[in-house]
């Protein structure tokens, strides 16, 4: 309905949807593992993006990594910054640095509203882009909604 | 014996450069990512030459006609059909379960790019249109009703609905009764005798131009296009 707005008809690629037997919207997702839990409007939803790694045909492997958003402006992905600290032996001292990461992020995690700030748990799966090599698993509002009253 | 021979040969084998050039490239695509820019923006400099493995080939652009395949030897020895005209394909009636070998007659929208559409050529997702005979013949003989009913003759409705069958053929048919339908746009098209089917092999790979018959909300979404697109 509201999900096709590319040139070319939007479906999950396994699903066969003209079947005559049953006609109820079927929609298939997975378990990503690593004890990551698939969001509720990843199973019930009705976007389709193949490059989610809960509706999509992406694998997590590989690295689990967690950052904070530093950038929501591009369609469906964000800038991920991480930050540590690097030794320099000369002084005994450190130095901060850090990465900024291209993630993917699903439709699942529109109605969380990932701000600048969040924190975000990402996985690295195959290229998908340029840039991007990793889809975010589990977003974590910042402590203090950045635009609404909190109690006090 | 044998093991010292095996030990000479292996600490031979690291002074031999892997050669992987460009010597073999007759034209200039390649598929590397060096010539790009950075994530950053930076422009890398050109260290290395093309190599072989990062190769690119002229697309192949299938047309419809007379079918020309051409064999292209790959990486490993493998062979690619690279199917430079294609007139038929095996296309698939999804909901009933059946796939016949059909004409391709003309392509109707590809989401890519028009000028696809206009040169008539055939790729993956391009959709098109499919002679409608040979499905048509196996709806009649299974469920032993007429499609298309609007254009049909009352003679062959006739012919069709009550040749003579005899008893195990009728359980059969009763049988079939209630699953039987077709969708009234599938109908129209069955009427013209052209059904809009999608092109889902990859002709310029497998030398194939197989695909399925557009049905349901699939169907609606690129018959709206096609019709906008006409307009």
């Amino acid at each position: 309905m509201s999900e096709q707005i590319e040139k070319a008809f939007q479906k999950q690629a396994g699903i066969f949807q003209n079947s005559k037997v049953s006609s109820k919207n079927k929609r298939w997702y997975k378990e990503v593992g690593l004890g990551f839990k698939t969001p509720k409007e990843a199973k019930f939803g009705s976007y389709i993006d193949k490059k989610c790694p809960f509706v999509g045909e992406v694998n997590i492997q590989g690295r689990i990594l967690t950052g904070v958003v530093n950038s929501t402006k591009m369609k469906r992905t964000i800038i991920v910054r991480r930050d540590y600290l690097h030794y320099v032996p000369k002084y005994n001292r450190y130095e901060k640095r850090h990465t900024n990461i291209a993630a993917h992020i699903s439709p699942a995690f529109d109605n969380i509203n990932v701000e600048a700030g969040d924190i975000v748990t990402i996985g690295q799966c195959r290229p998908l882009t340029k840039t991007v090599r990793f889809n975010v698993l589990k977003v974590q509002k910042a402590k203090t909604a950045s635009k609404s009253f909190s109690k006090f | 014996m044998h093991p010292s021979i095996f030990f000479a040969s292996s600490s031979l084998s690291f002074y031999y450069f892997f050669i992987h050039l460009s010597i073999y490239l007759p034209n200039g695509i390649s598929r590397d990512s060096r010539h790009k820019r950075s994530a950053s923006g930076a422009r890398r400099a050109q260290y290395r030459k093309k190599r072989k493995f990062e190769l690119g080939r002229q697309s192949a652009s299938t047309k419809l006609g007379g079918k020309r395949i051409h064999l292209v030897r790959v990486r490993g020895g493998n062979y690619k059909h690279r199917a430079l005209r294609l007139e038929a394909g095996n296309f698939s009636w999804g909901s009933e379960g059946v796939s016949r070998k059909t004409r391709i007659l003309t392509v109707a929208y590809n989401a890519s790019n028009n000028e696809l559409v206009r040169t008539n050529t055939l790729v993956k997702g391009a959709v098109i249109q499919i002679d409608a005979t040979p499905f048509r013949q196996w709806y009649e003989s299974h469920y032993a009703k007429v499609l298309g009913k609007k254009k049909a003759t009352e003679a062959k409705i006739e012919e069709v609905e009550n040749a003579t069958k005899s008893k195990s053929q009728q359980k059969k048919l009763a049988a079939r009764e209630a699953t039987a339908a077709v969708d009234s746009l599938l109908d129209d098209q069955f009427a013209a005798g052209r059904l809009y089917a999608i092109i889902s092999s990859r002709p310029g790979q497998s030398g194939r131009a197989d695909g399925y018959i557009l049905e349901g909300k699939e169907l609606e979404f690129y018959i709206k296009k096609i019709k906008s697109k006409k307009h």
